[in-house]
């Protein structure tokens, strides 16, 4: 890098300023916009603001949003662990089957998977059926249309996402330290909990808040699959805007959900490098 | 300025080139795209909309073909006028969003009459002008300053006919008795209907129905909220019920009609309380077409013939009188204005729910969250 003088850093940058305008013109201006009408609809004021302390169901769909964005956090980097931690010691053949089988439940479409887990999950459902068949429960579980249901569509959905970042990592942790740690006479468990787990902490991190960011604005599944109990904040501010029309509300929201995704950001910067999570090399 | 003009002119011209048949749509895309940027808006906005069209705004669905079949082919032979469907739901916020953008692109926006009224307050709307739209063809009350009726919709609640055979429920208090009628049921999610049948459940009589005691209505649907779940939309509400999800389910009347038929009267469609929407055609502030052929198109709607059309394709019930007399037989149990269901349906407030929709609507919101 050192060997990039100023004057082709300059060049660089010029190549970067039409993409840095585009950003500029059709993303920072419009949400400027909305961040303006949080504070002037339907009156000039803080009043949008307001409603989130007046305990009201705002305060209520902001913890929902949160809650349900943990869970789903927390179970979908747990199984993305260990599907990470199979890939990375498998070999090389077996590794890339696993990749894109991991890949192609990637690129499936959001709107797919919830229909097809409301196929699989619903009362007369193929899972339900089989549980029935078997004897093992008399009527049918309610694994849909609550927020059970929304979890399992989220988590699914977010596996991949917590199996990249983590695989990266993986793949960086020098192998010898694990030997080393088994030369000297430490077991299994201790070798894993005290080498590492700690050395693959900065994938799980990374895994971790890009599922829960992704997972903050999540829309189609807990439409689909929460039975229209399992009201998160992207859904309510959606409403807010075409049928209630209180834009203040739903722009302020918006302006929460942003403010709340930047702050995770900034706290975690604090203990790591964030571009590297994302692939940016120093 | 004086290019984006030209190209405007050259965009309209190839418009009208196009509906004419002079040149083939690539070409006339390629003179979008050779008109700039904003092609898009062009193409959809000004360009074809200019080119003496008039756009309706709707739901998509069976709606284009019975929209297109019933009222726009025969206005477009009347008029010469060309006609297109827009599917991207009239909902209230997306009219305001389109007004205040200042790029109204669809003349007739086949929307909620409490829409209306609550976009006519905000000058979002134009007037309806009665001197062409006539006020005699609509069922008294149901022709406001900014909208008109054309059709009323509903809502209805359908069960399954083998989990209810000898005692079949009747009413929404029977709905709401999940002990005697044991199993699911569903509600539409955005409140509307599901207040008003809760009322009527709840022992309030059809007419005092509004203005709705909110409190009360949302104290019934939450003693049902355990076993119920909610749609969003009538492709939703109708798999709820034909794959069994549910024992009870609220349906838009036309989709229930489907469901009767299609599961040769498996689940049935119980008409008595049925809650009534007068849908009203509303003409976004701006029109592309202009004010005169906006209103031109909604008169010409108001045709009993091409009511029926579309009550037959579409299971719409017609709002002009006189096309009432006209409903075939067999598809009189279906219309809310049947001499029959008069009486027994309710019809909704639309006033009500433009004062009151969209708080009453966060209240349900919250209520079955």
């Amino acid at each position: 890098m050192t060997l990039i003088g100023n004057r082709q850093a300059n060049v660089y940058w010029l190549l970067v300023a039409p993409l840095l305008v585009l950003v500029l013109v059709f993303y920072a201006w419009p949400v400027l916009g909305i961040l303006w009408l949080s504070f002037t609809d339907p009156e000039p004021g803080l009043g949008n603001y307001a409603q989130l302390f007046d305990g009201g169901s705002l305060t209520r769909i902001l913890w929902k949003t949160f809650r349900i964005c943990l869970v789903t956090t927390v179970i979908s980097v747990a199984i993305g662990y260990l599907i990470a931690y199979a890939m990375t010691h498998l070999g090389r053949r077996e590794r890339s089957w696993m990749l894109a089988l991991v890949l192609v439940s990637f690129w499936v479409s959001v709107l797919v998977r919830a229909f097809a887990w409301l196929t699989l999950l619903s009362r007369n459902g193929l899972v339900n059926g089989a549980l029935m068949g078997a004897g093992l429960t008399d009527e049918p579980l309610a694994l849909v249309r609550n927020e059970l249901g929304v979890l399992i569509g989220m988590v699914h959905y977010m596996i991949p996402y917590a199996v990249l970042p983590i695989l990266a990592n993986m793949q960086g942790i020098d192998q010898r330290v694990v030997s080393a740690s088994r030369g000297l006479g430490a077991g299994a468990l201790y070798t894993f909990a005290r080498i590492y787990l700690p050395l693959s902490l900065p994938g799980i991190f990374a895994g971790g808040l890009l599922v829960f960011i992704i997972s903050l604005g999540f829309y189609v599944t807990p439409v689909l699959l929460g039975g229209g109990r399992v009201l998160m904040v992207a859904e309510y501010v959606s409403v807010q805007v075409l049928v209630t029309v209180q834009w203040g509300t739903a722009s302020m929201l918006a302006t929460m959900l942003l403010i709340g995704v930047f702050a995770l950001m900034l706290t975690l910067s604090r203990f790591m490098r964030i571009g590297e999570l994302f692939g940016a090399r120093a | 300025m004086q290019d984006k003009t030209f190209f405007k002119e050259m965009a309209i011209e190839g418009a009208k080139d196009f509906k004419a048949g002079r040149i083939d749509r690539r070409s006339f895309l390629t003179i979008c795209v050779l008109a700039g940027v904003a092609s898009y808006a062009v193409s959809i906005g000004d360009a074809e909309a200019a080119a003496n069209e008039v756009v309706l705004w709707n739901w998509g669905g069976d709606a284009v073909m019975c929209h297109t079949d019933s009222m726009g082919a025969p206005f477009s032979a009347d008029t010469g006028l060309g006609f297109r469907i827009d599917t991207s739901g009239p909902l209230q916020g997306k009219i305001k969003e389109m007004v205040d953008s200042g790029n109204v692109t669809a003349d007739v926006a086949d929307a909620d009459a409490f829409d209306g009224i609550a976009l006519g307050r905000s000058g979002h709307l134009e007037p309806i002008d009665y001197s062409i739209v006539d006020k005699a063809k609509v069922l008294d009350g149901f022709a406001w300053e900014y909208g008109v009726s054309i059709i009323f919709y509903g809502y209805a609640f359908m069960y399954d006919t083998e989990a209810f055979k000898d005692n079949p429920p009747t009413t929404w208090a029977d709905f709401f008795d999940t002990a005697k009628y044991p199993g699911k049921r569903s509600l539409y999610k955005w409140a509307n209907g599901a207040i008003e049948a809760a009322l009527m459940a709840d022992g309030v009589a059809k007419d005092d129905v509004y203005p709705c005691d909110v409190d009360r209505a949302l104290e019934k649907i939450k003693s049902i909220k355990a076993d119920t779940f909610f749609w969003g939309s009538g492709s939703e509400a109708q798999q709820m019920i034909v794959n069994g999800e549910v024992s009870m389910g609220m349906v838009w009347l036309n989709r229930g009609k489907n469901v009767e038929a299609d599961t040769g009267g498996r689940y049935k469609l119980v008409m008595n309380q049925a809650i009534a929407m007068p849908g009203a055609y509303l003409v976004p502030k701006g029109n592309p077409a202009g004010r005169e052929n906006a209103m031109k198109f909604i008169a010409s709607c108001q045709t009993p013939e091409r009511q029926i059309a579309l009550f037959q394709c579409h299971g719409m019930t017609p709002s002009n009188p006189e096309a009432f007399a006209m409903i075939p037989d067999e598809l009189k149990q279906y219309a809310v204005t049947s001499e029959e269901n008069l009486p027994r349906v309710l019809l909704n407030d639309p006033v009500w729910w433009a004062d009151n929709g969209g708080d009453a609507l966060n209240r349900f919101l919250e209520a079955i969250g």
